[in-house]
């Protein structure tokens, strides 16, 4: 297997404008009451975890190349739906179900993806549609409450920090690995490069594609599990926005939209990033539609500067 | 089987006649209001709220069951997308139904929709939450009564913070859409009550959109920013999003409860009753969609039999704590 290959060229202008960026969010960071705090920064890393988990699989779906899935929202739902339901059997064996279906779910999407290249974006709004439906038929719109609470361990913390931040930390170095020590990996950037020319090159797309979503789905699925404990209970709208907030934590990370570029790690940074801002934002008294606001320009910026950073390697 | 079915139905309105002759409260079900040979052959276009929100499930489902009796035919165009529902409202007027009844997603939206209703003489029932105050005389009504809720919420706070002896104490408040009435109404009623306890300051508002994973981030973020000496109580607008607040509050080593944060909501779920009684939820309130579904089916049946109810009925609120939350378990247990 050939390594994966390391493109380089950043322009002057190209760095300039993020570290200009970095160098104001610092400097507003820094002169507001209360930033700088412990408490804060794990408030920070606490209010990251949840996006993050599911933002870390995503990478590895938009690297080979298949863009984004509109049906994360409600694949975490289910998911959460399925943790809480069977609390009686105990946690292991909750978590395991949840995973189980996450992964299901989403490697079917991926299969149909990979090996019938269907467009995700169509099949995905698709799958949200099902299996929103299917959640909202099946529960009959009502909550699912347990009688048993096996999950209150998975709110604890440790060291001051939630399980769901190291779980976090855990899953990143998981893909990061995954991305750059395993053949399947490499072959998500190669596969996201060039789908036609990985194909003609007897690359196994299809499989690469489908443990590429089946990795996302175990990411959705302890997303749903984390968010199932944290709410106690579970209502179809549970996943609330989770499908934009991930694909925006992967794109502000510098993951390129049309696949074969970014990294486990800068997503990691993209929606630690995105927590920060909010943060600043929050303790300043700005609104949530202004933090909102400002996480829509910060992703248009991302997506323009990865652009024109592959458009110049192009040249 | 479908014989049997259909035995047991007729069995069961039997009972129900004869049991809710004499009953014109609101709790029976709404063939009660002497109204069901009347209407047989009515149309109800239900633009409420969808499925996919607990509350609106269980709402549908009580209005339907109440008035299923009647032999009035619901036309079910609910939805939980304020657009569609605009949509869905204009496909009702068209049908020319008897009766809308509306559960008003966008209240500036639908000002124009409930003046073309007016125009074409298409009745229009208000449920759950009011109107624009310009289109207000246009609809009937069927209100929750959200500025009670909002007081009650205070109540909570007052007095848990002054059955922990403090004398002064900050507190932070997640809303619902602050553009919506009900959240606007609720904090009247909350900012009302909280006056009268001037050593108690509100330190910090936000709008957490009725969203309880958006709650949970925005709590971390508060309680961080006033750190555990800056804020010693909390007002989550709805059940499910006090409860991230007490988890948020836990992760942050906040103590919760009868010596800790004082943390409070405006309507009750099943897991906020849970709350209540761990003892981590101070208090809630009903508004629970069972008792408002089985009024505005009451009302409605009173309307299409022509006994010409008050242009607008409020539903009496209770407020739920730990002394009575034995009395109000089963009611708040159904989303």
């Amino acid at each position: 297997m050939t390594a994966v290959p390391v493109r380089s060229g950043i322009s002057a202008v190209g760095l300039v404008v993020p570290l200009a960026g970095l160098a104001v969010l610092v400097g507003l960071a820094g002169t507001t009451h209360r930033f700088l705090s412990l408490d804060n920064a794990r408030a920070i890393l606490a209010s990251t975890a949840f996006v993050g988990i599911t933002a870390i699989g995503a990478t590895l779906v938009m690297i080979a190349g298949s863009g984004v899935s509109l049906a994360t929202s409600q694949t975490a739902t289910v998911t959460a739906m399925f943790f809480l339901s069977t609390q009686q059997y105990g946690l292991v064996t909750a978590v395991t179900v949840a995973v189980l279906t996450g992964v299901a779910l989403t490697a079917l999407q991926g299969a149909v993806i990979g090996y019938w290249h269907a467009n995700p974006i169509v099949l995905t709004i698709a799958a949200g549609f099902a299996i929103g439906g299917a959640t909202t038929w099946f529960s009959g719109g009502t909550p699912v409450n347990p009688e048993v609470r096996e999950f209150d361990v998975l709110n604890s913390t440790v060291l001051g920090l939630p399980v769901a931040v190291y779980v976090l930390l855990g899953v990143t170095v998981l893909a990061h690995l995954t991305l750059h020590r395993t053949t399947a990996g490499r072959q998500m950037y190669l596969v996201g490069s060039n789908r036609t020319a990985a194909r003609a090159a007897g690359l196994p797309v299809g499989r690469v594609t489908v443990i590429a979503w089946a990795f996302f789905g175990a990411c959705i699925a302890l997303t749903g599990v984390f968010l199932a404990s944290f709410n106690t209970s579970a209502t179809v709208t549970l996943g609330g926005t989770l499908t934009l907030d991930a694909i925006a934590a992967v794109l502000v990370g510098g993951t390129a939209i049309t696949g074969g570029r970014g990294s486990a790690l800068q997503t990691l940074g993209g929606a630690v990033l995105i927590a920060v801002i909010s943060d600043v934002l929050l303790l300043r008294g700005y609104s949530t539609g202004v933090q909102i606001l400002v996480k829509g320009i910060l992703v248009l910026a991302a997506v323009v500067a990865v652009h024109l950073r592959a458009t110049r390697g192009r040249r | 089987m479908h014989r049997l079915g259909l035995i047991a139905g007729a069995l069961g309105l039997t009972l129900l006649a004869t049991g809710c002759g004499s009953n014109a409260g609101t709790t029976g079900n709404a063939s009660s209001a002497d109204g069901s040979s009347s209407m047989k052959g009515k149309t109800i276009a239900l633009v409420g709220y969808g499925s996919s929100n607990p509350w609106g499930a269980y709402f549908n489902k009580v209005f339907t069951e109440q008035l299923t009796s009647t032999g009035v035919k619901i036309n079910d165009m609910t939805t939980m997308d304020p657009g569609t529902q605009v949509q869905k409202f204009n496909q009702a007027l068209a049908q020319k139904p008897d009766l809308i009844v509306l559960a008003i997603l966008d209240t500036q939206a639908m000002v124009a929709p409930i003046k073309k209703a007016k125009a074409a003489g298409v009745p229009v029932l208000a449920v759950d939450g009011p109107t624009d105050p310009s289109v207000a005389a246009d609809v009937m009504s069927v209100l929750s009564d959200n500025e009670v809720l909002g007081e009650y919420a205070a109540q909570n706070i007052i007095e848990g913070l002054k059955a922990q002896g403090r004398e002064t104490g900050n507190i932070i408040v997640l809303t619902g859409t602050k553009s919506m009435l009900v959240t606007q109404d609720r904090m009247k009623g909350f900012n009302k009550v909280m006056a009268t306890a001037p050593q108690y300051r509100v330190v910090d508002e936000q709008d957490a959109n009725w969203d309880p994973q958006l709650s949970g981030t925005i709590a971390q973020q508060l309680l961080a920013k006033h750190g555990r000496d800056g804020v010693q109580a909390a007002y989550g607008m709805a059940d499910y999003m006090a409860l991230p607040i007490i988890q948020a509050a836990k992760q942050a080593g906040f103590p919760i409860g009868k010596d800790g944060l004082v943390v409070t909501s405006s309507n009750c779920f099943k897991a906020g009753i849970d709350a209540v009684k761990a003892g981590e939820l101070y208090g809630t309130a009903t508004e629970d969609p069972g008792t408002i579904a089985k009024q505005s089916a009451d009302y409605t049946v009173r309307f299409l039999t022509g006994k010409k109810p008050p242009q607008s009925e409020t539903v009496k609120e209770e407020r739920v704590t730990a002394a009575n939350v034995d009395q109000f378990a089963e009611q708040c247990s159904h989303a």
